[in-house]
């Protein structure tokens, strides 16, 4: 506990200098930018701007990464609030009830829940992290090969369950993200693996340019496909975006609850923050003495979703920092901008790196104060990002998407790369691909290759090695359990529904 | 319903042409992990093993796909904000696009990156309808040219100049 405490205090003196508050500032200030943007992400980002901080101190790298990443999800919120399309499934929620109060007049009163629901949440779930992480260093130091292997098979298995409506196309994706990643020379034997002869795909596949082919030049190609016409209506803000007492005292207690659900759900392995908004939602919605206004603009709808959002969003960072696993898209790239800085995540990089951790921790407190101030007061300059026509939006992501790639390391097959596999992005989402298990799939593969063959060689090539620890045990049972339920249920509901016909 | 009265969906032949295409990509798979070399000093799990595993799973995902692809499940395309799901496919939209790619990976290493850039800047920007071509030009080159000063000075990267001189 103290020894915890003197490490953040160390973070602290790291993050708060000028250069790093800095950088800070320039990631959240980017991050709520993307957020609110349409067709541009935190994961895209951060795939972006990896080959152009090669160079750069991995600390203020870091610092800059993680204001993206918080900043994201305020901005995305905004957008939520005041345009009635729904984005990324996490805020959907949020477009429901947010949206409704903005057509009723109340739109800056929504704007200010979430906000300071995402501060008064992001806040809590930190200091959770700050004292979950190094509880969960020691679990890790425990943590044999095959254990590893195990975990990152639940990891596997959760997120094609969770992301995508359909466990065959999850599974799909992941395969193929895997694969991907199988390209070039394996490192323990030293021989290539389908690299098709050629010399470039020796060192592998890129995952800046799989990340951005699905991201970028995928999600622009499907968009061009069924562009949404006629004018988007962008809601006024209304109102003060000081919210008055009464909705001081509907937005607190949802904020609390939102943060308590978000966290856990957000650090295991499961994915993501779109089961804690949901289950918030309906939380709340039960806890609530008007029921009957949600639907219709309750702001505790706004409160607690947004609350829960953001604290999963920092529970996501546990298992990325302490274990080396990420459950997101944009964890997934914020791992590979720690092995481009020559570290790989685990229980040993708060040993190994300890000014980079806690340097980053403590910045995501300097990150959500100053989100806080940029997405409370300003929020109006903000607004006008969601007015750019799409053609001159979309056209500039593809320009910045292409300069990307291409940067690292002028080719042209890079680029023909990039292009291909944008044209699979596209497809994917065209035909309920989820996106996000392929990027996993591609930087958690090869790690779990790894260790699987390290447990298989200290096992002396014994499978049951997996099924004999009892950790190894236990997160394998899980990570069936994670594949199978889904199908049981699938199956069970079909039945019903087959039942039904019959009596039609 | 039309279809309901015999009981079976139409086949989904999108889907079952992206099942086929799955279904590809583990064949492919496959015989890739065949000629992956192994030594034969090599005792322990080589570099064969997690291809196959991969490879049989892409497989058994693909019939999956395809069977259910033959009973007319679909697969539903995704939300997003610009996005009208019940839209049908804007097959113009794609071509041009498609041709904006391909010119910028033409142009790139001839007429330079300045040009390449706003070259596929306007020809996406058409694609998404912009009816003002020249605005987009003039946005489109505006852009490329401050990134390509600020990758050549600031960054000291370099970008291929081509017949823009700077």
């Amino acid at each position: 506990m103290l020894e915890t405490l003197e490490a953040l205090l160390h973070g602290f003196s790291i993050a708060l200098t000028w250069q790093n508050l800095l950088w800070a500032l320039a990631g959240v200030t980017l991050g709520t930018m993307v957020g609110i943007l349409p067709g541009i992400g935190p994961a895209l980002t951060v795939a972006l701007l990896l080959p152009v901080t090669f160079n750069l101190d991995p600390i203020a790298s870091f610092i800059m990464f993680a204001g993206i990443y918080y900043g994201g999800m305020y901005g995305g919120s905004t957008t939520s609030i005041l345009l009635n399309t729904p984005g990324e499934s996490a805020s959907i929620i949020t477009a429901i009830e947010g949206n409704q109060m903005a057509r009723r007049g109340r739109g800056a009163a929504a704007l200010a829940t979430a906000a300071i629901g995402s501060f008064v949440a992001g806040t809590i779930a930190t200091v959770a992290l700050t004292f979950v992480a190094p509880v969960m260093v020691r679990v890790g130091l425990a943590f044999g090969p095959a254990d590893y292997f195990a975990l990152m098979v639940l990891a596997f298995t959760t997120v094609t369950a969770v992301l995508g409506s359909s466990l065959a196309r999850g599974l799909t994706s992941l395969l193929f993200g895997i694969g991907l990643g199988m390209v070039g020379i394996d490192l323990q034997s030293g021989q290539a693996r389908y690299t098709l002869g050629s010399l470039e795909l020796l060192d592998g596949i890129n995952v800046i340019t799989v990340a951005v082919g699905l991201f970028a030049v995928g999600e622009t190609f499907y968009v061009a496909s069924r562009l949404r016409r006629g004018k988007q209506d962008v809601e006024a803000i209304k109102g003060s975006i000081w919210m008055n007492r009464q909705e001081w005292a509907r937005s607190w207690r949802p904020w609390i609850r939102g943060a308590l659900l978000g966290f856990p759900l957000g650090s295991l392995p499961a994915g993501g923050a779109e089961i804690p908004t949901f289950l918030s939602y309906t939380i709340e919605k039960r806890l609530s003495k008007r029921p009957e206004e949600f639907g219709k603009g309750a702001i505790e709808g706004v409160a607690g979703p947004e609350a829960a959002n953001n604290s999963a969003a920092a529970g996501v960072l546990v298992p990325l920092l302490t274990l080396g696993i990420p459950t997101s898209a944009t964890a997934a790239i914020m791992l590979a901008a720690f092995q481009q800085f020559g570290l790989q995540p685990g229980p040993l990089l708060f040993q190994r790196a300890p000014d980079l951790v806690w340097g980053l921790i403590a910045s995501l407190y300097v990150g959500n104060a100053m989100l806080l101030v940029l997405n409370l007061p300003l929020v109006g300059m903000w607004v006008r990002l969601l007015t750019i026509p799409r053609p001159l939006l979309y056209a500039g992501i593809l320009v910045f998407a292409t300069l990307g790639v291409y940067s690292l390391s002028n080719s042209i097959v890079d680029l023909i790369t990039l292009y291909a596999i944008g044209a699979v992005g596209f497809l994917m989402r065209r035909f309920g691909f989820p996106v996000a298990p392929a990027v996993i799939g591609m930087i958690l593969g090869p790690l779990a290759e790894q260790q699987f063959r390290r447990a298989l060689a200290i096992s002396q090539g014994d499978y049951t090695v997996f099924f004999t620890r009892p950790l190894s045990l236990t997160l394998m049972v899980v990570a069936a359990l994670a594949l199978l339920v889904p199908i049981a249920l699938d199956m069970r509901a079909k039945r019903k529904g087959r039942t039904v016909e019959v009596d039609d | 319903m039309a279809a309901s009265t015999t009981g079976r969906k139409p086949i989904a032949w999108g889907d079952l042409l992206v099942a086929l295409g799955v279904v590809g990509f583990g064949v492919y798979f496959l015989q890739g992990a065949y000629r992956i070399k192994v030594l034969p000093s090599y005792s322990n799990i080589g570099p064969r093993f997690f291809p196959f595993l991969v490879a049989y799973a892409l497989l058994a995902c693909g019939v999956v796909l395809t069977v259910q692809a033959l009973r007319g499940v679909r697969g539903l395309p995704e939300e997003a904000e610009d996005v009208d799901a019940d839209a049908p496919t804007d097959w113009r939209a794609l071509v041009i696009m498609g041709a904006a790619l391909l010119l910028n990976l033409l142009l790139m290493r001839t007429a330079g990156f300045i040009v390449a850039s706003t070259v596929l800047y306007l020809g996406v920007a058409v694609a998404f309808h912009e009816r003002n071509w020249l605005r987009a030009v003039l946005i489109g080159a505006a852009l490329s040219t401050a990134i390509y000063l600020a990758f050549t000075d600031l960054l000291g990267l370099t970008l291929p100049a081509g017949i823009v001189p700077l």
